[in-house]
C-alpha cells in the first residue's frame, strides 16, 4: 500500500487533497513528509499545562491550517474544534480534544515516517 | 504587465500548495511573515497579488494590510486572505483594510485560482484605465497651463512692460503661498492648489487689454478721470473671464482667476479698489498677488518712473507707501524675499 492509500485508511480525504495539490501525488508526499516537524514545533499540550491558552490557540489554529490543507480530516477536525472551544474561553474542553487525537496523530505520523 | 503572486505564510506547507497552484501562470514569490511581506511588496512592483496568511510571528496579516493601506499600495495590488481563521471581527477587520476577498483553508485549489485570477485581470485593467486617464490629465494639464499663458502674453503686445512681469508674479506667488502655509496652520494649501493659484496669477492684469493706449502707455501722471479707467482693468478682466467658453480653463484655475482679477487691488484696511473689501474679505490669493505686484511693480522700470532697488521697494511696502496689507502677508514677505529678491 502507498502512502496515500494508508492515509485514505486513517480517514484522510486524500482526493480532495489531490485536487489541491493539482493532480501532483509526489507534492503532496512531499508535503505529508513537513507535517512531523510541523506538529512537532506546534505541540499544544505544553501550552494547556502552562495554562498559555494564547499559545494553545495559536498552535491550534497553524495545525488546523496545515492539516486542513492536507485534508488529514479527523485531525483537521479536533484542531478546527479546539480552536473554536479556546476562542470561547473553554480550554478544559479543547484540551480534552486534544488529548483524544494525539493517538490519531500519532498514528498519521508513523504512517508518514513509515513511508518516507 | 504586473505577474508576480506574493505568497505569505508561515507554514511551508500552506506556501508550497498555493505556489503549486499558480506556478504556471505566475511568477511565485514567498514571505514567512508579514515583516518579510512589507518588505518584498515596497521594493517589488511586478507584484500582481498578495496571498496573506492573517496568523503569522512577527508581524500578522492585519498588520501588513495597515501598512499596505498607510503606502496606499492596497489600492492597487489586490489582498487575498487564505486563513484558517473564520472569527467574525477579524474577517471584518481584514474587509476593512481593504482585502478584496477571504478564503478559508483548506481551499479548493481550482475555485481559488478563478477568484484570484479574475481579481488580478479586474485590477490589470483598472490600473491601465487609471495611467491612460493620469496622462490625459497631465496633457489637459499643459494645455490648460498654455491656454493661460497665452491669454496672459496678449496682454505684452498691448503693455510692453507686462510679459516678463507676469511670470515673475507666478514665481512671487508661488513663493509666498508656500510661505503662509508654512508659517500660519490656519492655511493649509495643498501642492496641487498652490499650483492652480500661480497660475491663476498669471491673468491677474488680463483686463488691461480693455484700456486705452493713452491711459496704459502713459509717460506720466494719470488725471482722476484716467485712473478711474485705468481702475477698471479689474472688472474688465473678470469680463473677459466670463466670456471665455466654459471648460476652456479648468473650473478652480478660472475661480482663483475671477478672483485675483478682481481684488489683486483691494487693500487691508479697505482703502483699495474696485469693491472696497476690508480684511479677511480679500482672499489669501487676491492679497498675496496684490504685494507680489506691488513688489515687481516697484523693482520694474515703467514708462514713468526708474526701477527701484530691493532695499527701496520692501521699505516702501513695509512703510505703507503703497497701500496697507495683511501683516500676516507681509511676514511671509520678509521670511521668504529672498527667494525671489532682484
Amino acid at each position: 500500500m502507498s502512502l496515500i492509500d494508508d492515509l485514505k485508511a486513517l480517514g484522510a480525504n486524500t482526493d480532495e487533497a489531490l485536487g489541491r495539490f493539482m493532480g501532483n501525488a509526489s507534492l503532496y508526499e512531499r508535503m505529508l513528509g513537513k507535517l512531523p516537524p510541523a506538529v512537532e514545533s506546534n505541540q499544544v499540550m505544553p501550552c494547556f499545562e502552562s495554562g498559555d491558552n494564547q499559545g494553545a490557540l495559536e498552535k491550534a489554529h497553524t495545525l488546523k491550517g496545515v492539516t486542513g490543507n492536507l485534508s488529514l480530516t479527523p485531525l483537521y477536525k479536533a484542531y478546527s474544534d479546539a480552536v473554536t472551544l479556546l476562542r470561547d474561553n473553554k480550554p478544559d474542553e479543547a484540551k480534552e480534544i486534544i488529548e483524544k487525537i494525539l493517538p490519531v496523530q500519532d498514528e498519521f505520523i508513523a504512517c508518514i515516517e513509515k513511508n518516507k | 504587465m504586473k505577474n508576480t503572486i506574493l505568497i505569505v505564510d508561515d507554514m511551508e506547507i500552506n506556501r508550497v500548495i498555493l505556489a503549486e497552484g499558480f506556478k504556471d501562470e505566475y511568477q511565485i514569490v514567498e514571505a514567512e511573515n508579514g515583516k518579510e511581506a512589507v518588505d518584498i511588496i515596497n521594493s517589488n512592483d511586478d507584484i500582481a497579488a498578495v496571498l496573506l496568511d492573517l496568523i503569522m510571528p512577527v508581524m500578522d496579516g492585519l498588520d501588513v494590510l495597515k501598512e499596505m493601506n498607510s503606502s496606499g499600495i492596497i489600492n492597487h495590488v489586490p489582498v487575498f486572505i487564505i486563513t484558517a481563521s473564520n472569527t467574525e471581527q477579524t474577517l471584518v477587520d481584514a474587509y476593512n483594510l481593504g482585502a478584496v476577498d477571504i478564503i478559508s483553508k483548506p481551499f479548493v485549489m481550482n475555485f481559488l485560482k478563478c477568484r484570484i485570477s479574475s481579481v488580478i485581470e479586474l485590477y490589470r485593467h483598472r490600473n491601465e484605465l487609471e495611467e491612460v486617464v493620469a496622462e490625459q490629465v497631465k496633457t489637459l494639464n499643459r494645455i490648460n497651463k498654455s491656454m493661460v499663458e497665452t491669454l496672459a502674453s496678449v496682454i505684452e503686445f498691448r503693455d510692453c512692460e507686462s510679459g516678463e512681469h507676469v511670470k515673475r508674479i507666478s514665481g512671487i506667488t508661488e513663493i509666498l503661498m508656500n510661505a503662509v502655509n508654512e508659517m500660519y496652520p490656519e492655511y493649509n494649501y495643498t501642492p496641487l492648489e498652490i499650483e492652480k493659484i500661480s497660475m491663476a496669477s498669471i491673468l491677474h492684469d488680463v483686463g488691461k487689454i480693455a484700456i486705452p493706449d493713452g491711459i496704459l502707455n502713459k509717460p506720466g501722471r494719470l488725471t482722476n478721470e484716467e485712473f478711474d479707467i485705468m481702475k477698471q482693468h479689474t472688472t474688465k478682466g473678470c469680463e473677459i473671464l466670463e466670456s471665455m467658453p466654459e471648460g476652456i480653463l479648468d473650473k478652480d484655475v478660472y475661480k482663483y482667476s475671477y478672483d485675483i482679477c478682481r481684488h489683486h487691488h483691494e487693500r487691508w484696511d479697505g482703502r483699495g479698489y474696485p469693491d472696497g473689501l476690508k480684511g479677511e474679505e480679500i482672499s489669501i490669493w487676491a492679497q498675496i498677488v496684490a504685494v507680489a505686484d506691488v513688489y515687481d511693480a516697484l523693482t520694474s522700470p515703467r514708462v514713468y518712473k526708474a526701477a527701484f532697488t530691493h532695499e527701496k521697494a520692501v521699505e516702501m511696502i513695509f512703510n505703507g507707501e503703497c497701500g496697507t496689507f495683511n501683516p500676516k502677508m507681509l511676514e511671509a514677505f520678509k521670511q521668504s524675499m529672498d527667494k525671489f529678491k532682484r
